[in-house]
C-alpha cells in the first residue's frame, strides 16, 4: 500500500463530498438530488477489484455519514458492500469494455441508495422508505451515467501512478482476509 | 471485517449510552468541514444564482411584487393584533403557561436544505455556541417548522415536522388532543389518536400542546385539517393535516430557546 495512493484517495473522497454537499444538494428534481458518493467505491472496484472497492467504499461512506443525519456507520456499511459487490460482479468481464462503467454506475448507484434506505428502515429509521423511489432512482441513474467518467479519471489518478495499478491492500491480502 | 466494523459503529450510534461518542465525532468533523463547505458554496452559489436569475427573471419580478403586497398586509395585521396579543400574553402569564411570543428566540439562516434524500431535515447556521440545544422547537413561515435533531458547535440539524420520524402532540377545538405525525415527502401529515366523531371541520387549526412530556411549548400553530373521516369500526378518526408553516420557504427560521422537559 502506497502512502501516496492513500493520500490521493482521501483527497478524492473529500472533493466528492464537497461536490455532493454543495452542488448536488442544490439540484432538486422531483424532490430528489443525485448521490454521487457511491461512484467512489464503484470506480475503485472497477479499477482495482473488490477489496479496494470495499475499502474505498467504507471510508467514503464513513465520510458521507459525517454530514448526514442518518445513523452513523450506515453509509460505511453500504459503501463497502457496494464496492465489494461491484468488484466481484465484474471480475470475469473485460474491464476495457465501453459499456461497463455506465452500466456499473447505474446499477451500483441505484442499488446503493436502495440498500441505504432499506438498511436504515431496519435500523429503526422508518422515514427512510417513505420517499419517492422512482424519482430518486431516475435522478441517481442519470447523474451516475453523466459523472462516472470524471470520477473514474479521479480514481485512476488516485490508484494508478506511473502507469502502475495500485490497490489499497498489500499483494498477499486476499478477499477472505479482509472480510 | 469492514462489515463488522460498520455494524459496530451503527450499534454505538443507536445505543443511547454510547451515542455521545459518535455525536462527538460528528460534531468535531462538522466544525472542520463546515468552513470548507461554506467556502465552496460562496464560490459556486453566485454562479448558480446568476443563471437562475437570468432564466427566471419574469417570475422573480412577479414574486417580488407579491411579497411586497404580503408584507403590507402583514404590517396591517400586526398593528391590529397588537392589542389582542398584549391581552393574551397577560392571560398566559396569569396562568403561568409558556407562550412562544414570550419565549426568547434567535433567528437562524438555513444553510442546507434536505441534506439527504432519505430524511426531511435542514441545517441552520446556529449551534451550541449560540445556545441551541437538541430538542428546541423551530418556528417560522407561519408556524412550527420542526425540532433540533443534532446540535454542533456552530450549526444544527433540524428535523422538519413532515419528516417520517416526527411526532407532535397537538390540541384543537374545545381542548381535544391528538398527535400530528409526519409521513415523509410523498404523503400528507396525519393526525392520530383522535377519537371517532370528534367535532372537526376542514381548516381546523391545530396547536402544540404540553401533553407529550412537554416536548414543545403550547400554542404554536402546527397545521390545518385538510380532510377527515371515520371508517366504520375504526378506533380513531382518519385525518390529514397540512403544515401551518410553509416548509418550502425556510431561508430564515427562529429557534425558540426552550428546552423540552427531561
Amino acid at each position: 500500500m502506497s502512502a501516496r495512493s492513500v493520500l490521493r484517495v482521501a483527497l478524492v473522497i473529500l472533493l466528492l463530498l464537497l461536490v455532493q454537499s454543495t452542488v448536488m444538494l442544490s439540484i432538486d428534481l422531483g424532490g430528489s438530488h443525485p448521490d454521487i458518493v457511491w461512484l467512489l467505491p464503484i470506480t475503485a472496484a472497477l479499477l482495482a477489484g473488490p477489496v479496494t472497492g470495499a475499502l474505498v467504499g467504507f471510508w467514503a461512506g464513513l465520510a458521507f455519514d459525517l454530514v448526514l443525519p442518518t445513523p452513523f456507520g450506515l453509509g460505511a456499511l453500504v459503501g463497502c458492500l457496494v464496492g465489494f459487490s461491484v468488484g466481484a460482479a465484474v471480475v470475469a468481464l473485460d474491464a476495457r469494455a465501453v459499456w461497463l462503467r455506465p452500466v456499473a454506475a447505474i446499477i451500483g448507484g441505484v442499488a446503493a441508495d436502495m440498500l441505504f434506505s432499506v438498511l436504515g428502515a431496519i435500523f429503526g429509521q422508518q422515514q427512510m422508505v417513505q420517499i419517492d423511489f422512482f424519482s430518486l432512482f431516475v435522478v441517481v441513474a442519470v447523474a451516475s451515467v453523466v459523472l462516472v467518467l470524471p470520477v473514474d479519471r479521479l480514481m485512476r489518478w488516485a490508484l494508478i501512478t506511473d502507469g502502475k495499478r495500485r490497490t489499497l491492500v498489500s499483494a498477499h491480502t486476499n478477499d477472505s482476509g479482509i472480510w | 471485517m469492514l462489515v463488522v466494523l460498520s455494524l459496530s459503529i451503527i450499534s454505538l450510534d443507536l445505543n443511547g449510552r454510547t451515542h455521545s461518542i459518535t455525536s462527538g465525532v460528528k460534531s468535531v468533523a462538522n466544525s472542520v468541514y463546515s468552513p470548507l463547505r461554506q467556502a465552496v458554496v460562496d464560490v459556486t452559489s453566485p454562479i448558480g444564482d446568476f443563471f437562475a436569475g437570468a432564466v427566471h427573471y419574469g417570475a422573480l419580478q412577479k414574486e417580488n411584487q407579491r411579497l411586497q403586497a404580503t408584507i403590507g398586509t402583514l404590517r396591517q395585521q400586526q398593528g391590529e393584533k397588537g392589542f389582542e396579543n398584549t391581552q393574551l400574553r397577560n392571560l398566559m402569564a396569569l396562568e403561568s403557561l409558556p407562550f412562544v411570543n414570550s419565549l426568547p428566540t434567535i433567528t437562524a439562516q438555513t444553510i442546507e436544505l434536505h441534506s439527504s434524500n432519505f430524511t426531511m431535515t435542514i441545517t441552520i447556521d446556529k449551534g451550541r455556541a449560540d445556545g441551541v440545544e437538541v430538542g428546541m422547537p423551530i418556528v417560522g413561515a407561519g408556524g412550527l417548522v420542526g425540532q433540533v435533531l443534532q446540535s454542533f458547535h456552530h450549526t444544527s440539524v433540524v428535523q422538519l415536522i413532515a419528516d417520517g420520524q416526527s411526532k407532535v402532540a397537538v390540541t384543537f377545538g374545545n381542548a381535544y388532543t391528538g398527535t400530528v405525525d409526519g409521513q415523509g415527502p410523498v404523503a400528507s401529515m396525519t393526525a392520530d389518536l383522535v377519537l371517532p366523531h370528534t367535532p372537526l371541520h376542514k381548516g381546523e387549526k391545530m396547536f402544540t400542546s404540553s401533553l407529550d412530556a412537554g416536548a414543545f411549548p403550547p400554542g404554536i400553530p402546527v397545521g390545518r385539517v385538510t380532510s377527515f373521516h371515520a371508517s366504520a369500526g375504526a378506533s380513531q378518526e382518519t385525518i390529514t393535516v397540512s403544515p401551518a408553516a410553509n416548509l418550502n420557504q425556510l431561508a430564515y427560521v427562529d429557534v425558540v430557546l426552550w428546552e423540552p422537559a427531561a
